[in-house]
């Protein structure tokens, strides 16, 4: 064994440029594995320190879940929590119960909600609950009355300043009373007098939260006060948990996406790197066999490989992990910038996700190394004999059989990804039916490059010198262009369906918006219901509907909702209502889009059970069923019973006015601060699609392949200096050897432009099948066009420069040098 | 005198059905031990075929081939490897070493896959007697066609095989350095007691031998004993290798 290791490693060192490639590719692997291990593991195990309650050694606030237990077949139950979207709002009444417990102190309820000002968003409470920070005056006096206000040490105001909010009851005048000491990170604070803060929060009876503060030493049992309510006690560092919930969702959200893109890493690891060894193996044909002539075992030989990938992923893989970290620190920046993780959330920095970065490089090598062995293995000694060893034409029957399994695997994933019609569901499986056409691909590479091979000879052969070469170099060389082109159909297969995924479900949105909007315009962000109601009175407004946005369940299962003010409806919003009527729509009533319908098997006239966005249950009936669910969400609900059960109440308002300019609608609009008018066409097209997190994430595997690609075409090239030497000696100009190298990559680029685009294209299509409806994905040719032409600059020139090169040695010492 | 090496009744087919040709048709020889034996035949005749057999590289498709009593068509290819790396020599035509090796690691490699111990006095010997003394620690890359030629030898004779194996090996070079290697061929018959099996096209690579077996459409079709340059050129003219 210490032979073969002393081998691998003199073997590594004499051949420093064709490992460079696996070193570089495991390098990425590495860092992108261990970069979403971070991700992962804050997702799991991160959490916020309490800062508003920071003062207050337990908090009771309701439970942010829905629970459901499965009792499965075998007798077995499994317990499931899914988050819901809004804070759940707790009795006032608990307050006593809980300050009654033995070892309470002092108990303090606390209500929250949001405040528009002038500098941006803030947090409103009482100023009975300033102590559970503990928030204290640094000037002036607390608020008694209706109009005070005080606000926080960072804020610029002063006290006797006046400040113009806007709260859930609508916008007013506040005049500040006092600047308090403290201010909490990323949030500004308002506290006003207790009863108007009661009054502005508008949840009579309920509170947010409640701070309870113990006798010295006391530990209070609070389970017996808090039973048969849906309120939970929290002590030490998970108070954070609920005082941030937005810190909460996007734990959630982390774990998801930190597994889907650690995963899809792994795959496209070890797609790249085994391709990297099996072009490696096949360079090094005659010296294998040599080896398999005079002294190596098959075993040996595995071994020996396996021993050269385990050096090399035990030099990439501790840099690679090094290299996460930045790599991780840096995601979080641009999901902070995106706003999907909130900046105090921190990350969770331990050994873990690197060792499970290495861990996972040196299997992927050890994998990779595992496939090539294979094909070393089958080089026959007799092949070190003689100039003309030929590789085997037939690809072995495993391999065709992987292929068709692979094949076979993509097509029912491709009828499974056309049947998903969740987001949820399909995002993952998407990407997966991506991936395992490209493995199909990549296990059937060589005879599709033969295949290939014929039809480009064709046009080929036109140019008479270049062409002809290129036709024969790729004909002869099936092998070698099968391994440039797996990761080139790679690169266009996934970066396609990444890029187009967004855009398919953005068109199908925006569509169905466009067609079903009938409002002149939009206005928003947060106008109060006082402001709606006033501007259903102006003349020239024909109707208005008020519009809010929230996420409710059906048992565990998420469903977009929104709420709307029924009357009038059809004159700003037309559902595509297919079954049902939206007549006489009420707070008992639910309107189901098709899709939703489908999933939870309900038509008009049925019960619906629901789970509102602050885990309140309702018992709705189905009063209508629609078709616009991309445009306009999978539920619509009343108006008032989503007002009541929303942290944020002030919506955005549909308006219909034909008669007025946008400019006039404004005008009427003008006491609502912050509000803006959108004109119909603005409105469908500012829909926001929360796809820049994505690209962000995916950006990080596309570079990956494109690295990828760059190695595999540099590797194949590089190869080739004594073939390029000898072409030159018999007469074929530098010029012509260049061009013939451009057209070989061209015809491999358009192979694999083919072959990727018909992988994105047939998952894009399923995917618009199971979410749109509608098997038809949207791909702006701008977008498509401007990714092949970035992919061939890239493959262009990763073939160009290390030609140029191997064209610089002399030809007659390039063809006699050995190896 | 005991043969080293036996084929009886040795045939091997290519392909299949009606694409399939014979390379080597019932070829029965034995190899004596102690002797220097070249293998010629034009083009086509099976000379590679034969040496891939006789080697244990290649298994036939009928027939025995046998190297001091034990039975190669019988052994698998783990068995094969290791018997080759332990009582067989092998010199090619070219690509003998491996790049990334020193000359002394080429030499040696067989022994260290085999988990031998050098026997260091040996060693020396060798190198001494193929005139590398003082090259050891090159790499391939820094020496002479006929210097690789000579390590490639080192190697043959490093494990102290049964038999030695050349393909063409002076093939790639000049007649003089040819002269040179062949000359530690016969060297190595004469007075190591070494048994010599080579392929050649050359009739001066021939004449070293003592013995010359001409192979034409897989078969052995004649025989020379103690051949000069002259007389193998002549047959080989009857045999239709020079048009």
């Amino acid at each position: 064994m210490r032979a073969l290791l002393s081998f691998s490693l003199k073997t590594l060192r004499h051949r420093k440029a064709a490992f460079a490639g696996a070193f570089v590719s495991l390098f990425c692997a590495a860092a992108l594995v261990s970069a979403c291990g971070m991700l992962l593991e804050t997702g799991l195990r991160g959490h916020v320190d309490p800062e508003r309650y920071a003062g207050a050694p337990v908090v009771v606030a309701g439970d942010q879940y829905v629970h459901k237990t499965i009792t499965k077949g075998n007798g077995k139950t499994k317990h499931k929590s899914k988050a819901i979207s809004e804070r759940a709002w707790i009795p006032e009444s608990l307050t006593e119960e809980v300050a009654g417990v033995p070892g309470v102190r002092k108990a303090v309820a606390e209500v929250a909600f949001p405040v528009g000002t002038p500098d941006g968003e803030a947090a409103g409470h009482g100023w009975d609950s300033a102590v559970l920070t503990p928030f204290t005056l640094a000037d002036g006096r607390a608020p008694r009355q209706a109009g005070e206000v005080v606000v926080d040490g960072g804020s610029a105001l002063r006290t006797g300043d006046r400040l113009r909010a806007l709260t859930p009851a609508g916008a007013a005048e506040y005049r500040v009373t006092g600047v308090t000491a403290q201010t909490v990170a990323g949030q500004d604070t308002l506290f006003f007098a207790p009863d108007e803060a009661r009054r502005l929060a508008g949840r009579p009876g309920l509170v947010s939260a409640i701070g309870v503060f113990t006798a010295p030493g006391a530990e209070p049992d609070l389970a017996a006060a808090l039973r048969g309510t849906r309120a939970l006690a929290h002590t030490g560092a998970d108070r954070g948990t609920a005082e941030f919930l937005d810190a909460e969702q996007a734990r959630i959200k982390l774990i998801s996406m930190g597994g889907a893109l650690g995963g899809t890493s792994l795959i496209v690891a070890v797609l790249v790197v085994s391709g990297t060894f099996a072009l490696s193996v096949q360079q090094r044909q005659r010296e294998i066999a040599l080896l398999r002539a005079v002294a190596a075992t098959p075993r040996q030989l595995r071994r020996l490989l396996g021993g050269e990938a385990l050096v090399i992923a035990l030099a990439a893989g501790p840099a690679g992990a090094a290299a996460g970290f930045g790599v991780g620190f840096w995601l979080r920046s641009k999901f902070v910038e995106l706003g999907t993780m909130p900046a105090h959330l921190p990350l969770v920095v331990s050994p873990f996700p690197a060792v499970a970065g290495l861990l996972a490089t040196v299997l992927a090598a050890w994998a990779a190394a595992r496939l090539a062995a294979r094909r070393a293995a089958r080089v026959r000694p007799v092949e070190a004999m003689g100039e003309a060893a030929l590789p085997t034409a037939r690809l072995p029957w495993p391999r065709l059989v992987a292929g068709a399994v692979a094949t076979a695997g993509a097509v029912v994933l491709t009828l499974v990804l056309s049947g998903l019609s969740t987001e949820a569901a399909a995002s993952p499986v998407t990407m997966l039916t991506a991936l395992v056409w490209t493995i199909a691909v990549a296990l059937l590479g060589p005879p599709l490059a033969r295949a290939a091979a014929a039809l480009a000879a064709i046009p080929l052969r036109a140019s008479r010198v270049s062409g002809h070469l290129a036709a024969a170099g790729m004909r002869t060389g099936a092998r070698r262009t099968a391994a440039v082109v797996t990761p080139l159909s790679l690169l266009i297969g996934l970066a396609c369906t990444i890029l187009f995924v967004p855009t398919t479900l953005g068109h199908a949105a925006e569509r169905e918006a466009a067609a079903g909007t009938r409002a002149d315009y939009v206005a928003g962000p947060r106008i109060p219901a006082g402001a709606a109601e006033a501007l259903r009175g102006e003349p020239g407004v024909e109707a208005v509907t008020e519009v809010l946005h929230t996420e409710v369940r059906a048992g565990l299962t998420k469903l977009t909702a929104r709420g709307v003010t029924a009357g009038k409806l059809a004159r700003t919003t037309d559902l595509g209502v297919v079954s049902g009527s939206m007549a006489g729509f009420d707070a008992e009533a639910v309107a189901v889009s098709e899709n939703a319908a489908g999933r939870l098997g309900v038509g008009v006239g049925d019960e619906l059970a629901l789970t509102l966005g602050d885990g309140t249950p309702a018992e709705l009936t189905v009063a209508a069923v629609y078709s616009r669910g991309l445009g306009f969400g999978e539920l619509t609900l009343a108006h008032d019973l989503v007002a009541g059960h929303v942290d944020d109440r002030l919506g955005t308002l549909l308006v219909a006015a034909p008669e007025l300019t946008r400019a006039e609608l404004a005008e009427l609009l003008a006491g609502v601060p912050g509000a803006e008018v959108l004109d119909r066409a603005e409105a469908v097209a500012a829909e926001p699609e929360n796809a820049a997190v994505n690209y962000v994430a995916m950006g990080l595997i596309i570079a990956f392949t494109a690295i990828a690609v760059v190695n595999t075409l540099a590797m194949s090239t590089a190869d080739r200096v004594r073939e390029l030497a000898l072409l030159r000696l018999v007469g074929t100009t530098r010029r012509q050897v260049l061009r013939m190298l451009r057209l070989e990559t061209l015809s491999a680029l358009l192979l694999a432009g083919v072959l990727g685009t018909g992988i994105a294209y047939a998952t894009l299509t399923a995917f618009a099948a199971g979410m749109t409806g509608t098997a038809v994905p949207h791909i702006p040719p701008a977008g498509y066009l401007a990714l092949v032409a970035g992919v061939a600059a890239l493959a262009l020139a990763a073939t160009a420069l290390p030609g140029r090169v191997a064209l610089r040695q002399h030809p007659a010492e390039a063809v006699a040098g050995r190896e | 005198m005991a043969d080293t090496v036996q084929l009886e009744a040795v045939s091997k087919v290519y392909g299949k059905g009606q694409g399939a040709v014979a390379a080597l048709r019932e070829v029965s020889v034995a190899i004596p031990r102690c002797s220097f034996t070249a293998v010629m035949g034009p083009s086509g005749s099976g000379k590679s075929t034969f040496l891939h057999c006789a080697a244990g590289l290649d298994s036939p498709t009928s027939g025995t081939v046998r190297l001091g009593g034990t039975d190669l068509t019988r052994m698998n290819e783990t068995k094969l490897t290791e018997l080759r790396r332990q009582r067989i020599g092998f010199v090619f035509q070219a690509f003998n070493l491996i790049p990334s090796l020193t000359v002394l690691e080429n030499i040696t490699l067989p022994l260290r896959l085999s988990g031998t111990r050098t026997d260091k006095a040996r060693l020396r010997d060798i190198v001494d007697r193929v005139g590398l003394t003082g090259r050891t620690d090159r790499r391939p890359a820094q020496l002479s066609g006929g210097q690789q030629q000579r390590v490639a030898l080192a190697r043959a004779l490093a494990t102290g095989p049964e038999v030695i194996f050349g393909d063409e090996p002076t093939g790639a070079l000049d007649t003089m350095t040819a002269r040179e290697v062949l000359n530690l061929l016969r060297e190595t018959v004469d007075s190591l007691g070494q048994t010599v099996v080579m392929v050649t096209h050359d009739p001066v690579a021939a004449s070293y031998a003592d013995t010359v077996l001409y192979l034409a459409d897989g078969r052995i079709v004649d025989e020379t004993q103690d051949p000069t340059a002259e007389k193998v050129a002549e047959r080989m003219t009857r045999l239709g290798a020079w048009k």
